[in-house]
Parts: C-alpha cells; structure tokens; sequence
C-alpha cells in the first residue's frame, strides 16, 4: 500500500491541481497532516507506525517541495519531461483585469432599447418620403400615419409606450374630430406620438399639425 | 429481482440492526416490499425491534429442513409491506453455519420474489457475515465515530477485500500466493490484501483483471452512526477518501445520523423510534439515507466458489 501511495506524484499526493496556489498547497497539506498524524480518528489503526512514519516523511517532502518556487519549477520540468504531467496543465492561465466600463466601446452597441431608437433615428433622416412629408406647410394625421408606416412601428407600440389610449391614437391619425380630446391634451398626445417615433422638431411639427386650415382641432 | 442490501459494521452496538429496522420500515413506508433478514446468527434481535417477541418461525426451521423454501419462514410484522425472517428460537449451534448450508441459504436468498431485501449481519468479520456482505454490490457499512468502531470497520473492509480474493483459488494455491506474497512485500503481507491482490496481477493476471472488475463494481456505502453534536461531520468522506487511496475501494459516504437518547426509549419500549419521534434530527437523517440508498442500488452478486 506504501508503494503505492510513494509512487503517486506530490499532487496527487495532496490533492491538488497542477496549478495550485501557494495558499492551496499549505491548506491541503494540513488537511493531510490531520489525516494522517499519530492520533488521527480518521486513519486510526489504517496503518502500522512504520507505514505512517514513510507516508508523513513522503507528504512533508511533497509539501517542501511545492511550496519552494524554485524547486518547484524542477520538479514540474521533472513531471513534464516523464509525460506525467501536460505542459500547459503547469501555468494557471493569467487573468487580466476586465474594465467594467469601456469608454471604446462603439456607439449603439450599449444595449438593445438604446439600439432600436437610434436605428429609428437614422431611418427618419434616411427616408425621402419622411423628409418630404415634414419639410411641408401642413402636416394631417394621415401624413402622419404614412411616417409611421415607413418606420414600420405598429400603433400598438406606440399606445404602449405613451400609455394614449389607441382609440385617440386612431383619431390623430384620421383626423377625425369626434374621437378627439381636448385641445390642451391633443397637443400633449401629438408631442408624445412624434417623440415615440424621433420626429424632430417635435414643438414644430406639432404647431403645423394643429394650425392647419381645414383643421378645427380638439373638442373644446 | 429484489435488490438486496446487507448491513454490516463490524464493531457490535455501533447500530446495524437499529438501522435495518428503521430503513425497513421507511422502504415499506414507500410501498416497496421489504424483506429483513435477520443473519446475526446466534444473537439474533431484529423480532424484538419490530415487537414480534415469540416469532412462529425462524431460519433455523429451513436450515434444519422443517420447511422446503425461504418463503415457508417468512413471518408477516405489524408494518404493512414489511416482513421478516427472523433468527429468534434457533439452534444453539446456528452461529457456526456449515458451508453446504451457508450456500444453500444465500441461493434462495437470491431467489426471493420482494423489492428489497435488507441483510442484518452479526458483528465480527466471520465468514458467515463476510460471505453474505458479499452476496450483493451495495453493502452497508456503518460505524460510530469512535476509535474502536472505526478500528473494526477497516479490519471488517480488509477482511471483505480479501475474503472476495479468496473465493477465486483453492486453499493450497492461496496459501502458496500468501507465502509468495511474504517473500515479496516482507512479513506482514498476509495481512495486507492489497499486497496480496499485487500479487495476484502479476501471478494470475486473468483472475486479477476479474478482480479489478469486481471491485470496480461494487457499490459500498458507509453511514456514521450515533454523532454527536460535538464530532466532526466531515470524519465520514475522510474515511471514505484514505480507503480509496490507500485500498483502491472505491466507498461511497451516505451520511451521518445524529445520535439521540430517545432511540434508546424507543426500543425499550418496543416501539417504532420513527413513529415516536419523527421528528427528531435523527429520524430526519434516516429519512435522507433511505431515500439515498433506493436510488442507488447495483446489481447481485452470486458467487461462484472454485
């Protein structure tokens, strides 16, 4: 049993892995001195004294030798050099600091809701039906339907993000005065709808909406 | 075929037969039908844990041909789906069990038509209690953690290490191997079964790689009985972690089961600890480890003597 526990090498020996730590080897080689010491419960009996004698010569010098770096290194080169050990088993992998913050990093990469808005902020200034639309006199709700069929935003999300109601939603875009409200929270409506969609200038685009001639605006 | 578990711990009073009880009754608890055997032949208690104090019939009634099968002997207890061979009443001479009758009782042990079967063994590392451990892969071990205890449940481990060895040569070519092996590894080396098994590999390889395989095969299990608030609860995958290093058995830890003062009451008063006090730290542990234990169950293990 001594012979085989002398032929395993000084890892196995403690347990631990090619790469250990300092704090690792120091910490299994006293796990092991409890196994392994006189008056030990574990290994009561398991071992007559001359057995237990060779075993804890056999671990201080495995502990002696890992915890000195040089010798160490020889005795990995050692293990290495009979196949017993894979070189690259040796070294622990250096670990570099990750920056949690990452100034480089490249723009509408940040996140996905950020991504969606400025994609829709690019398509606003790419369309050419958009840009003719808004370099108009008067915009009417069904211009502004048309915009948001360009950007393929359904009326669902925008009811869900503004929290407006889809039926004054529907009435903006129709132009269709019965179901509108008020004047006064038309235009807060209006606001938030061109915002949901990065209309710009919102206030602007806003005063051709409700300046319109044939328009009468909200209830009053 | 019924999965069969024998308990065995070596030292006596450490709670082997407490243990069968207990996982006994869990087991039936779950609806499996269980079967205990009471083989701590010659001082045999399991009847009086299940307070069945006059049993009708016992081993010794098969043993002596009063009755043709194991079936014939099984007595019903008070547990639904828990029944008992019971050793109580036998003869006074049933400790030292002939080799003929020894083989015939394991074969119809075998046999038996339940879904578990749990083997309460005597103390000691005879070769009655030695050769039923044997006769399954999932043998119990159960020690307290004391020194004595453990002392005996390694001596009880060799034994089984080297009993399993033995029943592959006849006697003159073991002790040739034996006197091969003293000439080889020094004095002393009868006691070492690993020594021996050496030995063995390289003399008759054959048998050797059949070892090896056995032995991989085995499923053991130790459980720490009776710990104490004030042990160390890591002592069990400790044991189990030098007998793997330094024997090559491969044991698995099952757990601990606290040590309470009213297993004590129970049993005096002949009642179920379980059913008295369910719950207890104790009954609690039994509870995991019975749970433990159906899951992992490996397969039977008739052996063949040369």
């Amino acid at each position: 049993m001594e012979k085989k526990f002398a032929k395993l090498n000084y890892y196995e020996m403690l347990d631990l892995k090619p790469d250990a730590t300092l704090f690792e080897i120091r910490h299994a080689y006293n796990v092991s001195l409890q196994l392994y010491q006189t008056d030990s419960l574990i290994s009561y009996s398991f071992f007559s004294p001359e057995e237990r004698k060779t075993i804890q010569d056999l671990l201080e010098k495995a502990y002696l030798t890992l915890i000195n770096e040089k010798k160490r290194q020889d005795y990995d080169e050692e293990l290495i050099r009979l196949g017993v050990l894979d070189e690259t088993a040796k070294k622990p992998v250096v670990k570099t600091p990750v920056s949690v913050f990452d100034i480089n990093r490249a723009q509408g990469k940040t996140g996905p809701i950020k991504n969606a808005t400025v994609a829709l902020r690019a398509k606003v200034i790419e369309n050419q039906v958009i840009s003719e639309i808004l370099s108009r006199e008067e915009v009417s709700g069904p211009d502004l339907q048309m915009i948001r069929k360009e950007l393929a935003v359904p009326l669902e999300h925008i009811a869900q993000e503004t929290k407006i109601r889809i039926d004054y939603l529907h009435g903006i875009e129709g132009d269709d005065v019965q179901a509108l409200p008020a004047t006064v929270f038309l235009k807060g409506f209006i606001k938030a709808y061109l915002k949901c969609l990065c209309l710009e200038p919102v206030d602007e685009i806003c005063r051709r909406y409700m300046n319109r001639s044939a328009f009468c605006g909200g209830k009053a | 075929m019924a999965h069969i578990w024998p308990i065995g711990g070596g030292k006596g009073g450490s709670g082997k037969s407490f243990l069968t009880c207990a996982l006994g009754r869990l087991l039936a608890g779950l609806g499996k039908k269980t079967l205990l055997i009471d083989l701590d032949l010659g001082a045999a208690n399991l009847h009086t844990l299940l307070n069945i104090p006059y049993p009708a019939k016992s081993l010794s009634d098969f043993i002596r041909r009063k009755y043709p099968s194991l079936e014939n002997i099984v007595l019903e207890t008070p547990v639904p789906d828990l029944f008992l061979i019971s050793g109580a009443n036998d003869t006074l001479d049933i400790a030292n069990l002939p080799y003929e009758q020894k083989i015939k009782t394991m074969r119809a042990i075998g046999k038996l038509n339940f879904d578990c079967i749990l083997l309460d063994l005597g103390a000691g590392t005879s070769f009655n209690t030695l050769d039923f451990f044997l006769i399954s892969q999932n043998g119990i071990f159960i020690a307290t953690p004391e020194p004595t205890s453990i002392e005996n449940v390694y001596r009880l481990i060799r034994s089984i290490y080297f009993r399993r060895i033995r029943q592959y040569f006849t006697a003159s070519d073991f002790k040739a191997l034996e006197e091969e092996a003293v000439q080889y590894f020094g004095n002393g080396a009868y006691a070492k079964p690993e020594c021996i098994m050496q030995m063995v590999q390289r003399i008759y390889p054959e048998t050797g790689i059949k070892l090896d395989n056995d032995f991989n095969n085995y499923k053991f299990k130790l459980i720490l009985n009776q710990l104490h608030k004030q042990d160390d609860a890591g002592l069990g995958p400790q044991i189990c972690k030098l007998i793997e290093k330094h024997l090559g058995l491969k044991i698995d830890f099952s757990g601990n089961i606290a040590y309470d003062e009213h297993v004590h009451d129970a049993i005096c008063q002949r009642v179920s600890f379980l059913d008295r006090y369910p719950y207890t730290r104790t009954a609690g542990d039994l509870r995991e480890l019975s749970k433990q234990i159906i899951y992992s169950a490996g397969d039977q293990l008739m052996i063949n003597y040369s």
